[in-house]
């Protein structure tokens, strides 16, 4: 019996290919995506194995780069405010998987139900995601200055609760950010949850009414298990990206105040541009991957349990 | 080949190696410089006389946002500009370490950049004997108030740290902050409260014994001094009207708070006359300064503490390091250039630390301005010297300083150990041989 080997195929199937069938075909398929590979090993594949092997080094920079072992590593578990930024990630991804997707669930299940105008409110919904987010950030910073914002307004007609510096307040600061980011980002989802609501076969609702089935049951027994590849696509990235925030975080607080809203990206920057030890950023990068690769495997894990997502 | 084949080949030949010949003729010499700046103005008061006066060297200098991080990444790709700008002369020792600096010791012996320049100024670009940096600008630590808030109120500026604390109290008294000034958008400007309360209250004395490792930052008078900063912040408000406000209040807002009389106060950097005319144009209130008082009885004298606000170097790895040199040259050969280059910033950017004498400042300096120039040479002239955080402490040092004060200021870091973390941190530089000049005192 011949031996066989696997190739990638689009679908993702694996396909037989028997030893002894032509090389010429099989290198002239591998030659398409060829340019992919090499395009792929240039700008993704050299520049991690770079950042996993700096993880190992004492590297400022600059000069020359020494091997430490582990030690950055054993220094990252010791580290305070290392732990303080990974509990905040995990806050950060706490949020971002509850509020915004309910939101978005909500506004697109609203937006699905009306006929007229629904371009309309796509595009207010959608505007704030394509702003940069320094735009955003100067935006809401204005919105909730203690000074200026709506803070002193409202408390001048004795409703002071917002009447404090949000980003200042340990309490409050990764909170606040975090809105300005959902603020933002909501819209996304509403756009992808529509996409996905509309494509769900109308007699599916229609059987449902007939069964007397209430709104709220039709969104929980029909919408919902009909876009759940949808759903669970998000939520995966929502899981991914919250390890890597940085920009809204970086530009409202910085980290501050006293690190309460410090995050791993802002750690990361920190000790590579301002402490130049890039070894240590690096060893933060690591986890930061690390993450990333958990949350994949959870995603492959489920699919091969036959979630279908 | 016939006559009008070989005609056209000549004239193109012409053009095409003409024009080449001529341009290597001209040397480019790139500068990054800092995004904040009237590059108009730069080109028309710098660039433009320096090619002028120079038609074998083309300079260009290009504004760029985040320029510490653009050099830093050009240079990674082996593309960073012929003159460097750092941010101060702390973050050149990185840089020198790995060989990217070029080395000015024999160019500033030919040019006498030596008898031009300030003598601390001189030194603070000096590493392992070599001179590597120069200071493109300098500045200190002053306090800036709101004049017509003073005169109404028949306070005057203090001189003793008992006449500072009953201004501040008198002021709070009223409703009014005695301090406006905060961090947000720039962490860092934690440090300088720090290094005005070290300086002030331990005294420069005993800092300069700590830059020099004679003493250890954990003696109690470091720890007295990083107290008294921690109670003024947390307990009693003297800056803002609480401490969330510190971390809410940027450039904009301490500054509008200053003339607008929601604070009497502000201890700034000499580049707060950059914001004090804006600002204060849009009030009727007027602006001045005084030095900083000594914070402590054991200390009679004011000073002023000595800052190199951004550096300028040669890039190590430049083509043409001669004709940047000639560049530098330009630029401080000339204190009346200088001087007209920084009255565009109101004295508080481009400050070059030269030897001026009073006819380099133009016609019409504000008086405040020309004081303060006057005195700070008067002063350090004396010796009378203190030591800013970003220009004499290790990069490491100097992060740990501004980060984890913030810790202390809630409370959730003893001084002690604040102080205990920084001595560490100062150790590890030491061995490291990463600690900035410190010009002898």
């Amino acid at each position: 019996m011949a031996e066989s080997v696997l190739i990638p195929k689009s679908n993702s199937q694996p396909v037989k290919v028997k030893q002894g069938q032509s090389f010429w075909p099989t290198l002239g398929r591998w030659s398409f995506i060829l340019p992919l590979l090499i395009i792929n090993l240039i700008i993704v594949i050299i520049p991690s194995v770079f950042g996993l092997l700096l993880a190992f080094t004492d590297w400022s920079g600059y000069g020359p780069i020494n091997f430490i072992g582990l030690d950055n590593f054993s220094k990252l578990f010791q580290d305070a405010i290392f732990f303080k930024s990974l509990s905040n990630n995990l806050i950060w991804t706490a949020l971002f998987l509850t509020v915004p997707i309910a939101v978005g669930l909500l506004g697109a299940y609203m937006l699905s139900g009306i006929k007229r105008g629904q371009i309309l409110f796509r595009v207010i919904f959608f505007l704030p995601y394509v702003f940069a987010s320094v735009v955003n950030t100067q935006i809401w910073r204005q919105i909730l200055h203690p000074r200026v914002g709506i803070g002193p307004i409202l408390a001048d007609y004795g409703i002071p609760f917002l009447d404090f510096p949000i980003f200042g307040t340990r309490e409050t600061a990764l909170f606040a950010v975090a809105f300005v980011d959902g603020w933002h980002f909501w819209g996304f989802l509403v756009i992808l949850y529509l996409a996905a609501m509309t494509a769900v076969d109308a007699e599916l609702y229609e059987v449902a009414r007939l069964d007397g089935a209430s709104r709220f049951q039709q969104f929980r027994f029909v919408t919902l298990p009909s876009i759940r590849p949808t759903l669970v696509f998000t939520i995966l990235m929502i899981t991914i990206w919250s390890s890597l925030v940085f920009d809204y975080v970086f530009i409202m607080t910085g980290g501050g105040p006293a690190n309460s809203s410090e995050v791993m990206g802002t750690y990361l920057y920190q000790n590579a541009f301002q402490r130049f030890d890039v070894g240590y950023a690096a060893s933060v990068g690591v986890m930061m991957s690390l993450w990333v690769m958990l949350a994949v495997a959870g995603f492959v894990y489920l699919r091969r349990r036959g979630w279908d997502i | 080949m016939n006559r009008k084949t070989l005609f056209v080949l000549l004239t193109l030949f012409t053009l095409l190696f003409g024009g080449t010949i001529s341009a290597q003729e001209v040397t480019t010499v790139t500068w990054w410089t800092e995004d904040y700046v009237d590059i108009d103005a730069l080109n028309a008061l710098l660039v433009e006389p320096f090619n002028a006066a120079n038609p074998s060297i083309k300079l260009e200098v290009i504004p760029q946002t985040s320029l510490d991080e653009a050099v830093r990444t050009a240079f990674a790709a082996g593309s960073a500009p012929d003159i460097l700008q750092t941010p101060g002369a702390s973050f050149i020792g990185e840089f020198v370490d790995a060989g990217l600096v070029y080395p000015l010791s024999s160019a500033a012996a030919e040019l006498g950049w030596q008898e031009k320049l300030l003598p601390w100024a001189y030194e603070s670009g000096i590493l392992n004997g070599e001179l590597y940096s120069i200071p493109l600008t300098f500045e200190s630590m002053i306090l800036m108030y709101n004049k017509t808030l003073f005169e109404e109120n028949g306070w005057t500026a203090p001189t003793t740290f008992e006449e500072l604390q009953a201004i501040a109290e008198a002021a709070q008294a009223q409703g009014i902050n005695p301090f406006g000034y905060g961090n947000s958008g720039f962490q860092p400007a934690n440090e300088h409260v720090v290094g005005v309360y070290l300086n002030n209250y331990a005294g420069a004395e005993n800092v300069y014994a700590a830059l020099t490792g004679e003493k250890s930052w954990t003696d109690p008078e470091f720890a007295e001094a990083i107290e008294l900063l921690r109670g003024h912040m947390a307990d009693v408000n003297w800056f803002n009207d609480s401490l969330e406000t510190w971390f809410a209040y940027g450039w904009n807002e301490q500054w509008t708070a200053l003339s607008t009389r929601e604070s009497a106060m502000m201890i700034i950097g000499t580049w707060g006359f950059r914001g004090a005319d804006e600002f204060f144009g849009e009030t009727t209130d007027e602006w001045d300064w005084a030095p900083i008082p000594p914070f402590s009885s054991n200390l009679p004298e004011y000073n002023y503490m000595l800052a190199t606000g951004s550096t300028l170097s040669v890039n190590g790895q430049s083509a043409n390091p001669e004709a940047a040199i000639a560049v530098l040259d330009f630029l401080y050969s000339d204190p009346a250039r200088v001087l007209q280059i920084a009255s565009g910033y109101n004295y508080g950017e481009f400050v070059v630390p030269l030897k001026f004498a009073a006819e380099d400042f133009p016609e019409g300096t504000d008086e405040r301005i020309a004081r303060f120039y006057a005195d700070f040479g008067a002063v350090t002239a004396e010796g009378r010297v203190g030591y800013t955080t970003w220009t004499f402490w290790p990069a490491d040092a100097d992060v740990q300083l501004w980060q984890e004060i913030e810790n202390v200021w809630y409370g959730e870091m003893t001084v002690e150990t604040y102080l205990a973390n920084h001595q560490a941190v100062w150790d590890e530089a030491r061995a490291d041989g990463a600690v900035p000049p410190i010009p002898t005192r």
